[in-house]
C-alpha cells in the first residue's frame, strides 16, 4: 500500500479530531429512510406474488392490490404435494449442480493456464474466451439446438448442462484470471524450491487461495443455470424433463384461469434460489470484494 | 486440504447425476418385448377435453392388448413451435394434432408425415366425406379429421337483447350499428384476443373471404403471395371497421383462451357480447364460466356480408382439426386413427369439446343451439376455406398474423399486410 | 514482499510478474538451463497446458464457437429445419434483415435499453452504494434484500410483473386506492409506455447486482485516503468526486460493459410478458425476440440463423469499440480495483 504511505505523513502536533466522514445524525436518518424505501420497492413485487398465492381468484379480481382476507393454504399445499413441482425442482438442481461443478473445474484450470503460463497464442486464446461473451445463448441457440439434436441429447438434462457449461466459461475465466495472476510469483518460486511443479502448485496452493473468487464464480454459474429459460425451452420437450422456469411458465399457461394458484406456484419456484442465496450471501459479497481487491 | 476433498467429492457426485440426466424422454415405438407404445400430443390442457383423450386412449388400449398410449397435453399456443422442434429433432410424437393446409404440406414435403391414403377404413371414408380433403397433399391423404370448425360470431344473447339488438346483423354496417347499441349499455361489444395474433387475424381472413373469389384464395396457397387487389380491399374494409372501435379495452394484451381475462373468458363472464371464433369456442367458454358449465345464452351467427366483394354469399371460413401419424410411427397408429373416427368416439368428442364432429354419423350429438346454427351454415355454404395462416404455411401465416395485429394497433396499414406477406416469401 | 531470491531467477522476474498484460506471465524458473533440458521442459509445459486448457477449450469451441460458425453457414440458406439445407440464397437473408423495418425497430429498442440501463442504473447504484457503504445495523440484511430480484429467474419476474401491471391488476388498483386513479394506464400494451415499463422492470431486477459490485469496489478503497482528504479540509462531495469516483473507475467500467452486453441480448423478460406478437406492436421487441419470432416460430431456420449472426456482429462491434476506447486503461480482465 505504498500509495497511501505518501499521503498519511505524520503531522506534528494534534490534528483536529473529526468525526468519520458523513456519519452525522441527520444523514443517518436520510440513509435509513432511503434504505427503507429501497427495500420496499425491491420487495413489493415479491411480496405481491407470495401474498397472492394466499388469496382467492375472486378477491384478486375485485381488489387486485389488497391483502388476503382469509389465508388459503390450499394453493400452496396443492403445489407442494404435487410430484410435478418436485420433479422440476430435482431437474433444476441436477442441472445447476452439474453445471457449477464443471464450470468451476474447467474454468479454474483454464484461468490458471492463461494467467500463469506464457505461450504463443495465449493472447489469442484469452481473446477467444472473451469473444465468447459476445455469443449469448440467444445468438447460438438455433444451430446449438441442431447440434444437440444431432448428438442425440434432445430431451435430456445433459443436452442442457453441457451447453450451459460452455457458455458460462467466458465470464468465469474473465473473473478468475486476474485473481490468479495476482498470486505472487514468490509463492510459486518458493514452492518450486520445495519440489512442487506448476501443477502441484496449482493443486496445493492456488486452489485454497482462489476460494473467494471460486465461490463468486460458482454462485453466478449456479444462479444462471437455475434461472435459465431459453435453452431448456428449445431442448426439453418432454414434460418429465422440465426445469423449474419452464415448468412455471407451463403451469401459468395451463392454469391461467386460476391466478391464485399460478402465484402460489411462482412464489414457490422462487424459494430455492432465495434460500441458496441467503445461505451464501456473505460469501458472494466477500468473494466479489476479494476479487476486486485482487 | 478441505477444498480438494470437496472438489473431488463433487466431481464424483456430478458424474453420477450426469448419468442420470442422460435419460432421454423420447417418442414411442416398438419395445423389446413386442409391445407397442404410441405417443400422442393434443392441445386440451384442462377439463373435459383432457379427460376425453384419457378415456379414449384407455378404451383403445383395452381393445388392443400390448399397446400403450402415452399422452401429452400441449398448450395450444405452444403446439406449433414444439411440434416443429420435435419433428426437426427426429424424435417426434407418433400421433400429433394437424390442421391441414400449408402447414401440413410443409411437414409432408419434409417427409415427416405418414401416407394414410390406403389405410383409412371404408367406413371412415363415408362418414367423413369432404372433411378429408383438408388433409390431402398432392392427391394423397396425410391426416384424419376429428372436428369441423366453422368460424362465426358467438354471442352472449342476453346482452344483445338487453341492448335492443333483436336480429343477427346481416351486413357489416348492421354489425357496426349493433356495436354502438351494445356499447351504450356499458358492455364491450366484441372481445378479441389480439395477444395471440390469430384471433385478430381471423377478422382479416373473413374480410378476405368476402372480398376475394375462391380461385384467388386457392391460388395464393401455391404462389404464397398477395398480388390480387382484393387483398388490399379486404384490408381497407377491415381498417374502416376498426375505426368504429368495436373491441374490448386492452384487446392487444388480451389472450384468446387462457384465463378469465381472455376474450373467451370475457364472453363467459358477460363482460363482452360477441366474439369471432371457430366452433371450438363453446367448450372453451364452458371452462371459463364462473360455475364451469356451458354458457346458457350462447348464440351464433355467421360473419356478416361485406358489399362490393367477389366472394360468394354464405361462404364460410373454417378449419378442420385432425390427427396425423409420424412417418416412423408403428402401424398401430393408423388403427388408432380409424378408431378415433368411429361413431361412438366422435359422439364423445362432440360432447366433451362441445364442438362439431367431422363424422356425419355423429352430428346428432351436437345439442348446443349455437353449434347447430353453425353446422347448418357450414353444410349450406357454397364453399369452405381453411384458416389462411394454416393454408399458407407457417412462415407466411406468421407474417400475415403479425401484420394484422399491427393494423389493429394502429401501427400498420392495409398495404402493410400485403407487403408483409410478400416479404415473408423471401425468408 | 519477501526479498529472498532464488539463484536462477532472473532480475526481470519481479517486474514482469506484477502485470497481467499480454506478454507478462511469470517466467518459469527454467530460464537459463541447458538446451536439452529446456526442450524437455517445453514438452512438459505443453503437456500441462493441454491438461489445463484442453477440456475448457474443447467444450467451449464445440458448443459456443461451432454453433456460431454453423449459424453463419445456415444463414446463407433458406431452410425449414428438416433435413439438410439445400436452398442456397447467398446474402439475401442478410439483405432482408437489414432492410426490414421490424428489425430496425427492434434494434432501436435494444439501443434504448442499453442507454437507458446505463443512465438509470449507474448513478442510482453509485448513490445507493455510497449511502450503504457505512457501518450500520442491518447492512448485511439490506445487501441480501437488494440482491433478491437478481436471484429470481426472469420467468418469475415476468409472470409476477405481468400480472401486476395488467389493466385490472395490482398497480392500477393501488393507484386507485390511494387516490391517484388518474394515473391508471395500460402499462403493458400502450406503445408510449411499454418500453419505459420494460426499462423499469430491468432496473428493478439488475440494480442489486450493480450495487453489490460497486460496494465491493468501494471496499477496496482504503479509508485512509478519505480521512486524509477530510483532514485536509475536503467536503464529503469533494472527496467522492476526486478520490472515490476515480478509484471506482475500473469497477464502473466493467459493470457498464456487462450491462451493455446484457441489454443487447435481452430476451426472457420481453418474451414472457409481451409474447412474440405484442412485443412488436407495443414497441418492446428486441433483436432476440425478432430472431425467435421470425426464425424458429416461423419455420425459417436459415433466416433465424442470419439474424443471430447479425446480432453477434453488432455485439462484437460494440464490445471492440468499448474495449478499445474505454477499457484500454485497465488491465485485461474484470474487477481489478487497482494495481498491485
Amino acid at each position: 500500500m505504498t500509495a497511501t504511505a505518501t499521503l498519511v505523513t505524520p503531522r506534528g502536533g494534534k490534528a483536529p479530531r473529526r468525526a468519520p466522514v458523513g456519519t452525522n445524525r441527520g444523514s443517518s436518518v436520510i440513509v435509513g429512510f432511503v434504505a427503507l424505501l429501497l427495500i420496499g420497492m425491491m420487495l413489493a413485487p415479491v411480496v405481491y406474488i407470495i401474498l397472492g398465492g394466499f388469496r382467492s381468484n375472486a378477491e384478486i379480481t375485485v381488489d387486485p392490490s389488497g391483502f388476503p382476507t382469509r389465508w388459503n393454504w390450499e394453493n400452496y399445499a396443492d403445489v407442494l404435494t404435487s410430484g410435478v413441482f418436485w420433479g422440476q425442482v430435482g431437474n433444476s438442481a441436477i442441472a445447476a449442480v452439474a453445471t457449477t461443478v464443471f464450470v468451476v473445474a474447467l474454468g479454474l484450470m483454464a484461468a490458471y493456464a492463461l494467467s500463469r503460463y506464457r505461450f504463443r497464442g495465449r493472447g489469442a486464446v484469452y481473446a477467444l474466451f472473451t469473444a465468447g461473451l459476445m455469443f449469448p445463448m440467444t445468438v447460438a441457440i438455433t444451430p446449438l439446438y441442431i447440434l444437440v439434436r444431432n448428438l442425440g441429447l434432445m430431451n435430456s438434462l445433459a443436452g442442457v448442462i453441457v451447453p450451459q457449461i460452455a457458455f458460462a466459461l467466458p465470464l468465469t475465466i474473465i473473473i478468475l484470471s486476474p485473481f490468479l495472476a495476482a498470486i505472487p510469483n514468490e509463492l510459486q518460486e518458493a514452492s518450486s524450491i520445495d519440489g512442487l511443479g506448476r501443477l502441484g502448485f496449482f493443486w496445493r496452493m492456488v486452489l485454497p487461495l482462489a476460494v473467494p473468487a471460486v465461490v463468486t464464480v460458482g454462485i453466478l454459474a449456479f444462479v444462471n443455470s437455475w434461472n435459465s429459460y431459453m435453452l431448456p425451452l428449445f431442448i426439453l420437450n418432454n414434460e418429465a424433463t422440465y426445469t423449474l422456469p419452464l415448468g412455471t411458465q407451463a403451469f401459468a399457461s395451463q392454469y391461467s384461469v386460476d391466478t391464485a394458484r399460478v402465484l402460489a406456484f411462482t412464489s414457490l419456484s422462487m424459494i430455492p434460489a432465495l434460500l441458496f442465496f441467503s445461505v451464501f450471501e456473505r460469501r458472494i459479497v466477500g468473494g466479489l470484494t476479494g476479487a476486486v481487491k485482487g | 486440504m478441505n477444498t480438494r476433498k470437496i472438489l473431488a467429492g463433487a466431481a464424483l457426485a456430478v458424474a453420477g447425476t450426469l448419468a442420470l440426466g442422460g435419460c432421454a424422454g423420447g417418442g414411442g415405438g416398438q419395445n423389446a418385448d413386442g409391445s407397442v407404445t404410441l405417443t400422442l400430443w393434443h392441445n386440451s390442457t384442462t377439463g373435459d377435453g383432457k379427460k376425453y383423450w384419457e378415456d379414449t386412449a384407455a378404451a383403445f388400449e383395452a381393445a388392443n392388448p400390448g399397446v400403450t398410449i402415452e399422452i401429452q397435453a400441449v398448450q395450444n399456443e405452444e403446439m406449433d413451435g414444439k411440434l416443429q422442434t420435435a419433428l426437426n429433432s427426429g424424435d417426434a410424437p407418433d400421433l400429433f394434432m394437424a390442421r391441414g393446409g400449408g402447414k401440413l404440406a410443409d411437414i409432408v414435403t419434409a417427409g415427416q408425415a405418414m401416407d394414410l391414403t390406403d389405410k383409412i377404413s371404408a367406413d371412415a371414408k363415408t362418414a367423413l366425406g369432404t372433411s378429408l380433403n383438408a388433409f390431402e397433399v398432392d392427391g394423397k391423404n396425410y391426416g384424419m379429421p376429428v372436428a369441423v370448425l366453422p368460424s362465426g360470431i358467438f354471442t352472449a344473447q342476453d346482452l344483445l337483447t338487453a341492448a335492443g339488438v333483436t336480429e343477427a346483423p346481416a351486413t357489416i354496417s348492421d354489425l357496426e350499428a349493433a356495436d354502438a347499441k351494445i356499447r351504450a349499455t356499458g358492455v364491450a361489444p366484441i372481445a378479441v384476443g389480439a395477444k395471440d395474433a390469430w384471433p385478430a387475424a381471423h377478422w382479416y381472413y373473413n374480410f378476405a373471404l368476402r372480398a376475394c373469389s375462391k380461385d384467388v384464395l386457392d391460388a395464393a396457397a401455391t404462389s404464397r403471395s398477395f398480388d390480387d387487389p382484393c387483398w388490399l380491399q379486404a384490408g381497407e374494409n377491415l381498417e374502416s371497421f376498426l375505426k368504429t372501435q368495436p373491441f374490448n379495452d386492452g384487446f392487444l394484451t388480451t389472450a384468446a383462451q387462457q384465463g378469465a381475462g381472455s376474450s373467451a373468458g370475457l364472453l363467459a363472464n358477460h363482460q363482452a357480447a360477441m366474439e369471432l371464433m371457430g366452433a371450438w369456442n363453446p367448450g372453451v367458454i364452458a371452462s371459463l364460466t364462473p360455475d364451469e358449465k356451458p354458457l346458457a345464452d350462447l348464440g351464433w351467427f355467421p360473419f356478416p356480408e361485406v358489399p362490393g366483394g367477389k366472394g360468394e354469399e354464405g361462404a364460410i371460413m373454417g378449419g378442420v382439426d385432425g390427427y396425423s401419424c409420424w412417418v416412423n410411427a408403428p402401424a398401430q397408429c393408423t388403427d388408432f386413427l380409424n378408431f378415433l373416427v368411429n361413431k361412438e368416439n366422435q359422439e364423445n368428442y362432440a360432447a366433451a369439446f362441445q364442438t362439431i364432429p367431422a363424422s356425419s354419423e355423429a352430428t346428432d350429438a351436437v345439442t348446443t343451439p349455437a353449434l347447430q346454427s353453425a353446422l347448418k351454415a357450414y353444410t349450406d355454404a357454397p364453399y369452405v376455406s381453411v384458416w389462411l395462416d394454416t393454408l399458407y404455411g407457417q412462415n407466411v401465416g406468421n407474417a400475415l398474423n403479425v401484420a394484422v395485429v399491427d393494423l389493429f394497433a394502429g401501427k400498420g396499414s392495409p398495404q402493410g399486410i400485403v407487403d408483409a406477406v410478400n416479404a415473408a416469401a423471401s425468408r | 514482499m519477501t526479498t529472498v531470491r532464488h539463484p536462477v531467477a532472473t532480475a526481470s522476474d519481479d517486474v514482469a510478474g506484477r502485470r497481467l498484460a499480454e506478454e507478462g506471465a511469470p517466467r518459469t524458473p527454467s530460464a537459463g538451463r541447458s538446451p536439452v533440458r529446456r526442450r524437455r521442459e517445453n514438452w512438459r509445459i505443453r503437456g500441462e497446458l493441454a491438461i489445463l486448457l484442453g477440456p475448457a477449450l474443447v467444450v467451449f469451441v464445440s458448443f459456443v464457437i461451432l454453433p456460431v460458425v454453423l449459424a453463419a453457414y445456415y444463414g446463407f440458406y433458406k431452410w425449414s429445419g428438416f433435413g439438410t439445407p439445400v436452398d442456397f440464397v447467398g446474402l439475401r437473408n442478410y439483405v432482408t434483415i437489414l432492410t426490414d423495418p421490424a428489425f430496425h425497430e427492434a434494434l432501436g429498442h435494444n439501443a434504448f435499453i442499453v442507454i437507458g440501463s446505463l443512465v438509470l442504473q449507474g448513478p442510482l447504484a453509485l448513490g445507493l452504494s455510497l449511502l450503504l457503504n457505512r457501518k450500520m445495523r442491518a447492512q448485511s440484511l439490506i445487501r441480501v434484500l437488494i440482491f433478491v430480484p437478481y436471484v429470481i429467474s426472469e420467468v418469475v419476474v415476468g409472470l409476477g410483473w405481468g400480472l401486476m401491471l395488467q389493466s385490472g391488476g395490482a398497480l392500477n388498483g393501488l393507484l386507485e386506492k390511494i387516490g391517484l386513479g388518474a394515473l391508471r394506464a395500460d402499462w403493458i400494451s400502450d406503445p408510449a409506455l411499454a418500453i419505459w415499463t420494460l426499462l423499469i422492470i430491468i432496473t428493478w431486477k439488475y440494480i442489486g447486482f450493480a450495487v453489490i459490485l460497486f460496494l465491493a469496489g468501494l471496499q477496496g478503497i482504503p479509508e485512509e485516503l478519505s480521512e486524509a482528504a477530510a483532514i485536509d479540509g475536503a467536503s464529503y462531495w469533494q472527496i467522492q468526486r476526486h478520490i472515490v469516483l476515480p478509484l471506482m473507475g475500473p469497477t464502473i467500467r466493467i459493470w457498464a460493459f456487462l450491462s451493455i452486453i446484457g441489454s443487447l441480448q435481452l430476451f426472457d423478460l420481453v418474451w414472457i410478458i409481451w409474447g412474440q406478437y405484442v412485443a412488436s406492436t407495443a414497441g418492446t421487441s428486441t433483436m432476440a425476440t425478432y430472431m425467435v419470432a421470425n426464425g424458429r416460430n416461423a419455420g425459417s431456420y436459415g433466416y433465424g440463423s442470419a439474424v443471430a449472426v447479425v446480432m453477434f456482429l453488432i455485439s462484437l462491434a460494440v464490445a471492440l469499440i468499448y474495449q478499445r476506447f474505454v477499457l484500454r486503461r485497465d488491465t485485461a480482465g474484470a474487477l481489478t480495483g487497482g494495481t498491485k
